[in-house]
């Protein structure tokens, strides 16, 4: 009878030591973590959260690599070809896309817990193909902010959400009569703003399966002039007006009645002196809003693919993680879990911040193909184009479409 | 040393010239040779490399982009090189001269060099701004209304020649004043004794025996011009950016934006082999005007 | 007698007041040099002004910094953004990171260009016209043709983060060999046969000849050398991410606010003050040293 119970003591300790997750059979692991958010002042955030993490999982030590933006992707690409990625990587959406195309990544499917509140539509973005390619980081969305002062003093009610970019336009022509110096709007012409003021007219990119783009349609030629009236009734400064002041500054300065920004210039704009809020930004024929998320993915080669899902789906979705992000403005996780917002909907400035979620409602996300940066600087020029006067909006949308039918190749 | 034996002699060239080839074979031929052989491969990095023989080649001579930047650079070229010879061989004959307070002049001229592209660009946005920038402004003053400079697509590209001329022209002096220093005083002297002014001495004297400075700068001013890089791609404002991409920002974008690292190393070499042509043509030339001694 | 006397006295200037000839040469000269100065102050002050601005920005606080209308003086001063840089990063250290690096290579550098120009300039060998040209051809090449497979290069060595890895590659200055060469080309000959006849060989005439009589050009290219290793950003980006051997510029190049926060320009032009400044210290004492030992040597006179 002992031997029997011995001998099922030892089966059952081997089995406990076998399982995963228990400290009976933990070698120290060491993980790469390659990361451009949390580089320059976000450095000390990362941090708090690396701490608790390997608090709670003694073995596993947490080695960031950092860079800024600009040069994170040369840094990262570098380390694949001489074939020491990191095993955990920070991805922009766009180069998600790509990362996930040439086969890098592991399929987190099999470590995810099903019972992660992520927001369903975050998760979707980051699957390829089907299979789960990352892990939703945080997100982020552009959002109308207003002057309510310089709002007051020309008499005009304050947007809502109904707005349209023809009730916007209104706003902003009684604003910049105030003065020769204060401008009524600014929404920039950039890539990023027109696909979604494109979607935002029921324009898309592309045809279905993605082998042509539909970029010189009506709606979208619209979606164009509806952005270009701005400089042209002037109520939006033209590239030389704005004498290289950037529209985040002009806001401050007081000299725009409403912008088009991020949601991460709020602590930069926590202590302005006049009282502005947030909306809803415009729409055409419908709503549409910007959807921007940064994602976690794990490198396919990862000698530790149990670790580097544990870190990433701490870093993605732990309660630490999202405090610290909700306590220092630094954007917000892309979790389902209200509690956690709390201290942010509470704070103000803005007031009315529960904008930002209700954004979730019409998310259009950038549209990403294999060629992405070639295809954002083919915008870049003809927008500049079209702002400078030497071409319409129908002949740059013409060429736009000629080039990136090229690029899909 | 006259008469040494072959082979004394080839150890004493190896003893010379072992670590700086070394150093060129490992570091630089090798790295160049491999990045050769990627102008016949596609490769984005992240996969595998694929043969695509020369049609990389055939894409950049087709390429509308890449044709508009070679351009830009060779206007670049055209106008910033005798600017900054000019310049700074007259700052170098100033700072040759017998005056009080030379060393404070001659680090004045400097500090552009030293300074970075990155920090230094930010300045002349500032200076070149069409409505509060320094130039525009004191172009008002004698009733000239400035131009858009770095917003505008027409006159980007000279406001980026007038910036680096201004950044370039203190190195170039001093590698002329390093020229004028080793002209040996006897000459002058003997001139003197004969009877010849300064602009006769300027002439036949210092003219002829700095030449091979004029040469070095010359060559070393056009490899430059055509990598030039830095200025346009920092200074040009968003929507003038048609009017000053060059060469290399193509090369750049195509290498680490779009991750064609083949068709990449397909312009450098095209960018190489025009550079070469020309500095070969330089080479010959020299013998007709360049004095290494009178 | 006395007439004489007194025809001396005529010519003789009075000692007691002596006044300078006015005579046509010397007023030429003065107008001369007026003009000169002139030249002068105006090029310092257009070469000066941009640092001059970089510099008052430095010393300027957050909010004085976002007005449209920029002033050159600020008011007030402030060494904040110099504390505040040291408190955000570890400035000391990649200080000492940029000096060990740029210094080391920069010796290194004009070494073994020195040597390597010696062999093309002094020595007569089959074949010296086309490694010269290979030479050449390297300049020709733009560095981000070589940086990728240069980088899988150093991997494979095992040099990550280290010091050789910021150093060796730069060791080899194909610039630096050719201007030297030139410099060697225009130094008599018959100095180095001197050299020879009295026993000496190639290394006496390299170190006892060559090398003094090149003081200015040897200066020039140590704070070439020294300024290119200094400010050098792209390779460190890649091969020394690590703090303890990160240089200056890298972890400077961190304050340039991502699209997500406003730039602090006081921050980053401090910065590129401090980046400055250590290469002017270099210029001069390259300056004293070397041209100051051709004059004192008195060889070339």
């Amino acid at each position: 009878m002992s031997r029997k119970l011995l001998a099922l003591t030892m089966l059952l300790a081997l089995l406990v030591g076998l399982m995963p997750g228990t400290s009976l059979a933990q070698e120290p692991v060491t993980l790469k973590y390659a990361t451009f958010t949390g580089s320059g002042d976000r450095a000390e955030e990362l941090d708090q959260i690396i701490q608790a993490f390997q608090a709670e999982n003694p073995h596993i030590t947490i080695e960031v690599i950092s860079a800024p933006f600009d040069d994170y992707f040369t840094m990262l690409q570098a380390d694949f070809v001489a074939g020491e990625p990191p095993d955990v990587l920070e991805l922009n959406y766009e180069n998600f896309v790509a990362y996930a195309a040439s086969g890098v990544l592991l399929d987190v499917s099999e470590y995810l817990d099903p019972e992660t509140p992520y927001y369903p539509g975050a998760l979707n973005a980051f699957k390829y193909q089907g299979a789960q390619m990352a892990l939703p980081e945080t997100f982020s969305t552009v959002v109308l902010y207003y002057n309510k002062d310089l709002f007051d003093q020309a008499g005009v009610a304050y947007p809502t959400a109904d707005w349209t970019w023809d009730d916007a336009l209104a706003a902003a022509e009684q604003i910049r009569a105030l003065d020769d110096d204060i401008w009524g709007i600014y929404a920039p012409i950039q890539f990023w703003e027109f696909y979604k003021r494109a979607a935002q007219n029921g324009c898309s990119f592309f045809n279905e399966d993605m082998t042509e783009s539909t970029i010189n349609a009506p709606e979208c030629v619209e979606a164009l002039d509806v952005m270009m009236r701005f400089i042209e009734t002037d109520v939006m400064p033209d590239p030389a007006e704005s004498a290289g002041i950037p529209d985040t500054e002009m806001f401050q300065n007081g000299s725009v009645g409403m912008v088009v920004l991020g949601i991460w210039m709020f602590p930069a704009y926590a202590d302005l002196p006049f009282e502005w809020d947030i909306e809803l930004e415009p729409g055409i024929a419908q709503k549409a809003y910007h959807f921007f998320s940064n994602g976690v993915a794990i490198a396919r080669d990862t000698e530790h693919p149990e670790e580097a899902a544990l870190w990433a789906q701490f870093l993605t979705a732990s309660e630490t993680a999202a405090t610290v992000r909700v306590e220092n403005d630094w954007e917000l996780p892309a979790i389902n879990k209200p509690e956690y917002f709390e201290a942010f909907l509470s704070a103000t400035p803005p007031a009315n911040r529960e904008v930002v979620f209700a954004s979730l409602e019409a998310p259009v996300p950038p549209p990403v193909i294999e060629r992405q940066s070639e295809m954002q600087d083919i915008f870049e020029d003809l927008l500049a184009a079209v702002v400078n006067g030497e071409l319409d909006s129908q002949t740059a949308l013409d060429m736009a479409k000629a080039e990136i039918d090229a690029l899909l190749q | 040393m006259p008469g040494e034996s072959g082979l004394k002699k080839r150890l004493w060239v190896l003893f010379f010239l072992a670590p700086s080839l070394t150093g060129l074979i490992v570091f630089i031929l090798g790295p160049v040779l491999y990045s050769l052989v990627l102008t016949l491969y596609d490769w984005n990095l992240l996969s595998p490399p694929r043969f695509i023989g020369l049609n990389n080649f055939v894409e950049v001579a087709h390429d509308t982009r890449f044709l508009g930047a070679f351009k830009h650079t060779l206007t670049y070229l055209v106008l910033y090189v005798p600017s900054v010879l000019v310049l700074s061989f007259g700052m170098a004959l100033l700072l040759n001269q017998p005056l009080r307070g030379r060393t404070f002049f001659r680090m004045a001229f400097f500090i552009p060099v030293v300074s970075s592209w990155v920090a230094v660009s930010v300045i002349w946005r500032w200076i070149f701004n069409p409505r509060f920038g320094l130039l525009n402004y004191l172009l008002g003053l004698v009733g000239i209304e400035g131009p858009g400079w770095l917003f505008d697509p027409d006159w980007v590209l000279y406001a980026i020649v007038i910036a680096s001329v201004w950044k370039d022209a203190g190195f170039v002096a001093v590698l002329f004043l390093a020229g004028l220093q080793g002209i040996p005083g006897i000459y002058y002297e003997a001139a003197k004794i004969d009877g010849a002014n300064s602009r006769q001495r300027l002439r036949h004297i210092t003219i002829p025996l700095i030449t091979p400075t004029t040469f070095f700068a010359l060559i070393t001013s056009l490899i430059s011009s055509f990598q030039m890089f830095d200025q346009a791609w920092l200074m040009p404002e968003r929507f003038a950016r048609s009017g000053a991409t060059v060469v290399m920002e193509q090369i750049v974008n195509n290498a680490f934006r779009y991750q064609r690292m083949g068709y990449a190393a397909s312009m450098s070499w095209v960018l190489f082999a025009v550079i070469f042509v020309i500095t070969i043509v330089q080479l010959r030339l020299q013998r007709r005007w360049v004095h290494y001694d009178l | 007698m006395k007439t004489q006397l007194a025809n001396l006295d005529r010519h003789t200037p009075s000692r007691a007041i002596a006044l300078p000839r006015l005579t046509l040469a010397s007023v030429g000269l003065f107008l001369l040099r007026a003009v000169q100065y002139g030249l002068l102050i105006l090029l310092a002050l257009v070469m000066l002004t941009p640092f001059m601005w970089m510099l008052s920005t430095s010393l300027k606080t957050q909010e004085y910094i976002l007005q449209s209308k920029p002033q050159l003086i600020p008011n007030p001063i402030s060494f904040d953004s110099y504390t505040e840089l040291f408190d955000i990063m570890p400035v000391g250290r990649m200080l000492l990171n940029s000096a060990v690096v740029a210094v080391v290579g920069t010796a290194g550098q004009v070494l073994m260009a020195a040597m390597a120009a010696y062999a093309f300039a002094r020595m007569q060998w089959r074949g010296r016209q086309a490694v010269f040209l290979l030479y050449l051809a390297t300049m020709m090449i733009p560095s981000q043709v070589t940086i990728i497979p240069l980088f899988i290069l150093v991997r494979k060595l095992g040099w990550m983060n280290t010091y050789q890895a910021l150093i060796v590659p730069s060791l080899f200055s194909a610039f630096a060999t050719f201007l030297l060469r030139q410099s060697f080309m225009t130094i008599p000959r018959d100095l180095e046969e001197a050299a020879f006849i009295d026993g000496g060989n190639h290394f006496t005439v390299f170190r006892r000849i060559v090398l003094p009589l090149s003081g200015p050009v040897l200066a020039t290219l140590s704070v070439f050398g020294f300024m290119a290793l200094w400010n050098s950003y792209l390779w460190p980006l890649f091969v020394a991410r690590e703090q303890e051997i990160m240089t200056l510029p890298v972890g400077l190049a961190a304050l340039q606010g991502s699209n997500q926060s406003l730039t602090e320009w006081n921050l980053v032009m401090a910065g590129a003050v401090i980046t400055v400044l250590p290469i002017l210290v270099v210029y001069l004492l390259a300056q004293r040293w070397f041209v100051q030992g051709v004059v004192l040597s008195g060889i070339k006179a």
